[in-house]
């Protein structure tokens, strides 16, 4: 390797070092040289366009040079605070402002706006103009983002954006000069499950959040550092209250996780907690629910709860670490009812062995790999963050992905090698070109769907996987390739905390038998999942619902206890690569709905076998006690030896199917969400509309 | 001292006139493709310094020096081939010497690529013309089949070793696309707008591989050069602005033309030995756009001594550009002729940059106004301001050549606007 060249240059008199190949923006950020830009975005390519950005270089044409596209260069001189600086930005500020309708008061992006801030810092006081502004005619581009296009200033950034990090080009600039326009080719919804993140690009208020139009004033807003769980990435949000309500969600930056995108599903579908909502236990009286208080209910409860009874509980997809854990415990030793389990989709392995069923490589890892292999997943759904982290790799480098498994649309190309579990032995049997060409690879990084392995030959398939890892040098001692991608936000830390069967319990599958044959007495669910059909949960003689949402699974309880989603309360969340992440409370829980962890503590105590916890602080002892791995706050647990997990299974000559089908009706939270509602048409309304124009 | 027109066997462009034969048979009867074998078994680097000494500068409008920028192509590494691209998208107002090199002797453009190939280490060459001239890229389209049967394209040209092959490709009509980065998009299939540079395109042009791009009539120059010798070319025009040069005149003569002269010509004799004369004579003259429509006009004073090369006329504050001498007699309506001219820029602007996107327009505006005297006298100073505004603070060049010929304007004929401005007044009060 070449040795890291560097180049030290001269910015108003101070002297800094940076690498080679620096623009002379960057070189002034070393140094914290604020240079006004608006096209110019970290995560984007460079545009140039803006030209807010000039500077003045000693030595070169009489004219200042843009800063965000240009090198840096040994021995330069730069000004950025010289008269011709300053003439050049109050041009430009000027040209940007005299077709801009400067119509602040009735825009969103007031208060947040790239053009107001940085008109007031260099800009000039008064106009020249005196011809016509133009006015530029809206365009509907579905329902995530409000368009007033007469306020764009063509940054292109949300054209980039588009291209570059969604991979749906659809977003484009039409026609030349002042007539540019910036949009989709055709007027239709833009099918992207990362669209919004435009609307934080947008550096004017020509794009912004249609959901959130004309609700609040960013001014007025609470802001709150939590945690997505709409997948099981992770990605960091904000979550925006005013007046104890969710108003929006926004991204907060963690290049480890999600850099600063947000998928659509985390952005828009807060409209969700408001909807469909449990608001009061509710009890149900001749096939109908009614509302009582939480006394009643626990004296409802409590008989049915009596532990010479088989009581059966299933947790759902949308839980955090405190709740499951203490769900757990009150099912295994206040109830003493191994019969529990949180893995819906019928995952095949448990908690034992931790690097089995985690996304190893990390999801910064997937910048170092230098190949991708899935299998049976689609990460666009899935986990459309990851997707695009891969995409971002697949487009700079030419990173090479291999499929094994439905034949979807990443948006980027890769080899496609079969469908069913027997093409896996394909890649590694040593004879194939395919083997050859993977086992060339150093760093190559395999990714397994999490629903894929609770087929009833997901073990097998999980081994199969193995060898090929082990085959292609995917699990070296210094390359941890193996990744199981998980979906739901509750998967991992049920199984780090043991949330199924430890002893001699019923698992899903036998728990569901026992329904059929009637010989469950009391169903605890606890929460949704949409993995599990809710007419396979009729057949206990008493069904309780814990949940914040009347879902399907409400409908087939007997009595229903409200409880919070996640921004109702502190909670600690575990991603799919095993990070904790801890996400506080955004707003007090609606109305009589309860903290999920104080209502099992609550039902301890009055069954006399009190949870050993009385306040958030004792149970995080607890569960760090169970999962010493957690006092990793925010990180990665350090690498565990490689063990290769017992066991066998025949595979099935069943393909891999998508399991994700529905992307914007997932969960409880989105399936209450209007907002997602209308994306799940549009996106729909246009696959029809794409397969008539063929 | 009267410059000696050129002879015929002088010319480059034997069939500017299209009075002889445009096809193979015609150009080889004129000389064409001779020595060509030679040129081809000679070591490229051996022509690029011959290229230098020439003083052979670009014909597209910036007048750089050829051989310099051919010097900047990397030898090819095998990883990535090098391209040569023509650009004859001919956009500039009042030029139009590429159109006829293209339909009366197009050969000379097919050899200058093939040597120029040749020079570049370049396997394939593209021609970009533009839009509008569908005749022109049709009649270019058949002399390129004509070489290709006369075995001078293709694989092993004339047993040689060397391998050119040409493609054309016709543009859409926008002004832009002759912006060679824009060229390169709109090759590529994109929008047709200028890159940032650098990356230049001898690093990462066409397809992210090394190119060099020149004009029609700087490529189809280099084989007679190569073929005849510096000392032939240099007895033409002054140091540093060697060679012959196709002047395409137009306006108020009385023979609108293009003529090959020897570079370093005087104005006056331009239009008078060659166009005709004036309309309505000498006297008659008010102002000459010396270089295509972006270059600031001369005054009729100037005119007098102004010498047509890149030097002589920075020397008044404009320059040679495409060599597009647009004459305006007394009879004409400067502020009309000047304000069209706005309207060319604000509908070719590719939109991309914020002072060109938004300010050609605003310009246009002030100048369609002021120049029907409809505004005030510190309007006249705001518009030489917003033109300052844009000059140099933008992606490409076009933005500059929009601005100067406004500024030209003010320059010279600042009295005119402000004559209509006060009979306005006068009007009105
Ligand atoms: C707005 C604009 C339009 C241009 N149009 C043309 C054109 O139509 N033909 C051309 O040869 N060069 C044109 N150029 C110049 C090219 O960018 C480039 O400099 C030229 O093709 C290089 O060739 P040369 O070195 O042979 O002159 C244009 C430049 C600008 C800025
Ligand atoms: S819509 Fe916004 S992000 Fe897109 S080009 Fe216009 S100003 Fe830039
Ligand atoms: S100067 Fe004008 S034409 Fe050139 S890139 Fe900028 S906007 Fe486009
Ligand atoms: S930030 Fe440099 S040109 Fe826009």
């Amino acid at each position: 390797m070449s040795e890291i060249k560097t180049i030290t240059l001269t910015i108003d008199g101070q002297q800094t070092t940076v690498p080679a190949g620096s623009s002379i923006m960057d070189a002034a950020k070393s140094l914290d040289i604020e240079i006004p830009h608006f096209c110019f975005h970290k995560r984007l390519s460079v545009a140039g366009n803006c030209r807010m950005c000039l500077v003045q270089v000693e030595g070169g044409p009489p004219k200042p040079t843009a800063s965000c596209c240009f090198p840096a260069g040994d021995g330069m001189v730069v000004h950025t605070q010289s008269d011709m600086v300053k003439d050049a930005r109050k041009g430009v500020m000027e040209f940007l402002l005299i077709n801009h309708p400067l119509d602040c008061p009735i825009c969103d992006q007031a208060g947040e706006c790239d053009l107001q801030d940085i008109s007031v810092s260099y800009g000039s006081d008064q106009s020249h103009f005196a011809e016509q502004k133009r006015a530029v005619e809206d365009k509907d581009i579905g329902p995530k983002i409000k368009t007033v296009m007469t306020r764009c200033i063509h940054c292109t950034r949300c054209i980039r954006f588009a291209t570059e990090v969604a991979g749906v080009e659809e977003m484009g600039a039409t026609f030349r000069g002042e007539n540019m326009s910036v949009g989709t080719y055709v007027e239709s919804a833009l099918q992207s499950e990362l669209a919004g993140n435009m609307i934080d690009l947008c550096p004017v208020g020509a794009l912004t959040s249609k959901p959130y139009a004309f609700t609040g004033r960013n001014w007025e807003l609470i802001k709150t550092p939590s945690v997505d769980i709409m997948d099981a990435v992770g990605s960091n949000i904000e979550v925006h209250s005013r007046a104890g309500k969710v108003m929006r969600i926004i991204p907060r930056e963690n290049d480890e996780v999600n850099e600063e995108w947000i998928s659509d599903t985390a952005r828009f579908s807060y409209d969700g907690l408001y909807e469909n909502r449990i608001t009061s236990p509710l009890l149900k009286n001749k096939g109908k629910f009614r509302a009582i208080g939480w006394k009643k209910a626990v004296e409802t409860l409590l008989p049915k709860l009596d532990n010479k009874k088989t009581i059966a509980g299933l947790v759902g997809d949308l839980h955090a670490v405190e709740d499951l854990f203490a769900f757990n415990a009150f099912m295994k030793t206040t109830l003493g009812s191994d019969h529990v389990d949180a893995r819906m989709n019928g995952f095949a392995l448990d908690g034992s062995y931790r690097p089995s069923y985690l996304f190893n490589t990390t999801i910064e890892g997937v910048d170092s790999a230098d190949a991708v292999v899935i299998i049976g997943s689609n990460p666009r759904l899935e986990a459309p963050i990851i997707n695009a982290r891969i995409r971002k790799n697949v487009v700079n480098r030419q990173m090479p992905v291999y499929m094994v498994g439905a034949e979807v649309d990443l948006t980027y190309k890769y080899k496609h090698l079969g469908d069913k579990p027997e093409n896996i032995a394909e890649l590694y049997d040593g004879k194939s070109a395919i083997s050859k060409e993977l086992a060339k690879f150093e760093k190559p990084l395999i990714i397994l769907g999490a629903d894929t392995l609770g087929r009833s030959d997901g073990l097998g398939i999980y081994k199969e996987a193995e060898k090929l890892a082990d085959k292609i040098g995917a699990l070296s001692s210094n390359w941890t390739g193996l990744n199981v991608l998980h979906n739901k936000a509750s998967a991992v830390a049920a199984l780090d905390l043991g949330v199924y069967p430890e002893d001699k319990g019923m698992d899903l599958g036998k728990t569901l038998k026992a329904l059929e044959k009637g010989t469950v007495d009391t169903l605890i669910l606890y929460g949704d999942s949409t993995h599990v059909d809710a007419e396979k949960l009729k057949g206990a003689k008493f069904t309780v619902y814990i949940g914040s949402h009347r879902d399907a699974y409400a409908e087939v309880a007997d009595l229903v206890l409200p409880v919070t989603p996640y921004t109702e309360k502190d909670a600690w969340w575990v991603n799919t690569e095993g990070r904790l992440q801890e996400a506080k409370a955004s707003v007090a829980p609606l109305m009589n709905a309860k903290e999920d962890w104080k209502v099992f503590r609550h039902l301890s105590g009055e069954l006399g076998k009190p949870l050993p916890f009385n306040s958030l602080e004792e149970l995080r002892a607890h569960v760090l006690k169970k999962c010493p791995n957690y006092k990793y706050n925010n990180c990665i647990a350090p690498a565990e030896k490689w063990v290769s997990i017992a066991g066998a299974d025949k595979l099935l000559k069943k393909s891999f199917v998508e399991t994700v089908t529905n992307f914007y009706k997932s969960n409880e939270i989105l399936k209450a969400s209007k907002v997602m509602t209308e994306c799940a048409e549009s996106s729909l309304n246009k696959n029809k509309a794409m397969r008539k124009a063929g | 001292m009267a410059t000696p027109k050129l002879s015929i066997e002088d010319k480059i462009f034997k069939n500017l006139d299209g009075s002889d034969d445009w096809s193979i048979k015609g150009y080889q009867k004129r000389g064409g493709y001779d020595g060509l074998k030679k040129l081809l078994t000679t070591n490229p680097d051996v022509h690029i310094a011959q290229l230098k000494e020439s003083a052979l500068r670009g014909r597209g409008g910036a007048g750089f020096p050829t051989g310099l920028k051919w010097s900047f192509m990397p030898k090819p590494d095998g990883k990535k081939p090098n391209y040569l691209v023509c650009n004859a998208d001919e956009g500039e107002p009042g030029t139009c010497k590429d159109r006829d090199i293209l339909r009366y002797d197009p050969h000379t453009l097919v050899e200058g690529m093939i040597v120029g190939c040749h020079c570049l280490g370049a396997e394939t060459g593209y021609i970009y013309v533009r839009g509008e001239y569908y005749d022109e890229s049709s009649r270019l389209s058949q002399a390129i089949d004509e070489a290709y049967e006369a075995g001078l394209l293709g694989k092993n040209i004339l047993g040689t070793g060397v391998n050119v092959d040409i493609h054309l490709h016709l543009g859409a009509g926008a002004y832009i696309c002759g912006e060679e980065t824009a060229l390169l998009e709109s090759l590529e299939g994109k929008k047709g707008q200028p890159r940032v540079k650098p990356p230049f395109p001898a690093g990462f042009g066409l397809y992210g591989c090394p190119t060099t791009i020149n004009n029609v009539e700087t490529i189809a120059q280099v084989p007679p050069i190569l073929k005849k010798g510096n000392d032939w070319w240099c007895q033409f025009g002054r140091e540093n602005n060697h060679g012959t040069k196709i002047f395409s005149v137009s306006g108020a003569v009385n023979l609108p033309g293009n003529f090959e002269a020897p570079m370093s010509i005087t104005l006056k004799e331009l239009i008078n030995d060659y166009a005709g004369g004036v309309i309505g004579g000498w006297e008659n003259l008010q102002a000459i756009i010396p270089g295509g429509s972006s270059t600031p006009m001369l005054s009729a004073e100037d005119c007098e001594t102004a010498i047509m090369d890149f030097d002589g006329l920075r020397e008044f504050g404009t320059g040679l550009g495409t060599a597009a001498v647009i004459v305006m007699n007394k009879d004409t309506d400067l502020l009309r002729v000047m304000t069209r001219i706005s309207a060319f820029y604000k509908h070719e602007s590719c939109g991309q940059c914020t002072p060109c996107r938004e300010g050609v327009g605003w310009v246009f505006r002030l100048m369609e106004r002021l120049s029907r005297g409809e505004g005030t006298l510190e309007e006249l100073d705001q518009l030489y301001d917003v033109t300052k505004k844009i000059e140099g603070k933008t992606i490409c060049a076009f933005a500059d050549g929009a601005m100067w010929p406004v500024q030209g304007t003010l320059k010279h004929f600042r009295h005119l606007f402000e004559e209509k401005i006060k009979e306005n007044m006068k009007k009105s009060a």
